[in-house]
């Protein structure tokens, strides 16, 4: 008699009810969920960019005619303060590994600007860009070392990428041998 | 006259210099540095746009002869990889994402009138199908740099939402 047999029906049920779950379990290609909330109230949740050590998650919020980046602790939702404020729509932002660095776009009077807050040293830096630039879209590289912005020039989207190495010191993982690195 | 006196005396005449030296280090090394030859490449395309930078690598969607797809650049070698089957000619992406390895690589794109998230192995050269759960439909994605989780604009109900996903 086959073993499956030996154990009854109730069994077989329960030993093919584990399979399913194993099965499914192993071909799941990944556990989702959603981000935590960014407190009372609803709006869209845009533009999200994960710290390099996933610890910190941005987004741009919008709620109530305003676009404004938040930064979260991951998993807990505890909003982190920032120093930009105002200059809104925020749009784009980009983190470094350790969510030292907040690169995003902002509204300075009728120009879209690129701007870096520093959150270990608590300052903001304005990125000069070519003038005649229109920003849309950035990317931080996870180090620091360098930015990619989509800009509009003559009506096509155009990628540019910039060093930084000059104007940030380098945001590295934990154990990496130099000076720098995350927030307290 | 003291000799602190005398020494600013004599190097009164040198200020100007030294603060024009001072000036000028301090504006270079206040200025994102173009990466000319990688930006020349890229202006070759039509169009690029979407970029995302992590390690040596830099992934946009470029457009050439009217069609769109993904590129993975070694910017630190200056060349351009080859990303063998993920650009499919019916396939129009939407957002990339790579991680720092440059092995993974998540994309937005719509394929037969659906909008999907996948996710490229670089190494294996396999496309899998990221599902989103509840239903929704997905815009841009953000790829963490290790490769381990990814966070992706989902549009439900009217409402854009971000999903949070863990990769094995």
């Amino acid at each position: 008699m086959a073993a499956g047999l030996a154990f009854g029906p109730r069994w077989s049920s329960l030993v093919m009810v584990s399979l399913l779950a194993l099965m499914s379990s192993g071909c799941s290609l990944g556990r989702l969920r959603q981000a935590p909330s960014a407190g009372p109230g609803s709006g869209n949740r845009v533009d999200p960019a994960l710290s390099g050590d996933g610890r910190l998650l941005a987004t741009v919020l919008e709620r109530d005619g305003r676009a404004r980046l938040i930064l979260q602790d991951q998993p807990t939702g505890n909003l982190r303060p920032l120093r930009l404020r105002g200059r809104e729509p925020h749009q784009s932002p980009a983190l470094s590994w350790s969510g030292r660095y907040v690169a995003v776009l902002v509204q300075d009077g009728e120009q879209r600007r690129a701007v870096i807050e520093d959150r270990l040293r608590g300052r903001l830096l304005r990125l000069p860009l070519p003038p005649g630039s229109g920003p849309e879209r950035l990317s931080l590289a996870p180090d620091g070392s360098r930015l990619a912005v989509q800009m509009l020039r003559q009506g096509q989207w155009r990628v540019q990428v910039f060093d930084l190495s000059g104007l940030l010191e380098r945001d590295l993982p934990a154990g990496t041998a130099v000076r720098g690195g995350g927030p307290p | 006259m003291s000799p602190a006196a005398a020494a600013c005396r004599m190097l009164a005449p040198l200020l100007p210099m030294a603060a024009l030296v001072l000036l000028a280090g301090g504006c270079g090394a206040g200025q994102p540095v173009p990466l000319v030859a990688l930006n020349r490449a890229l202006e070759q395309d039509d169009s690029s746009r979407e970029p995302s930078l992590a390690g040596r690598w830099l992934a946009v969607i470029s457009a050439r002869q009217g069609r769109e797809r993904v590129q993975l650049v070694d910017v630190d070698r200056g060349v351009q990889l080859p990303l063998p089957g993920l650009n499919r000619p019916d396939a129009q992406p939407l957002s990339v994402s790579v991680d720092v390895a440059g092995e993974r690589l998540a994309v937005v794109r719509q394929l037969q009138g659906r909008t999907e998230l996948v996710l490229y192995q670089r190494s294996l050269g396999s496309v899998r199908l990221l599902p989103i759960t509840p239903a929704g439909v997905p815009r841009r994605v953000h790829l963490r740099a290790d490769g381990r989780q990814l966070a992706v604009e989902v549009s439900r109900n009217g409402l854009w939402q971000i999903d949070l996903i863990s990769l094995p």
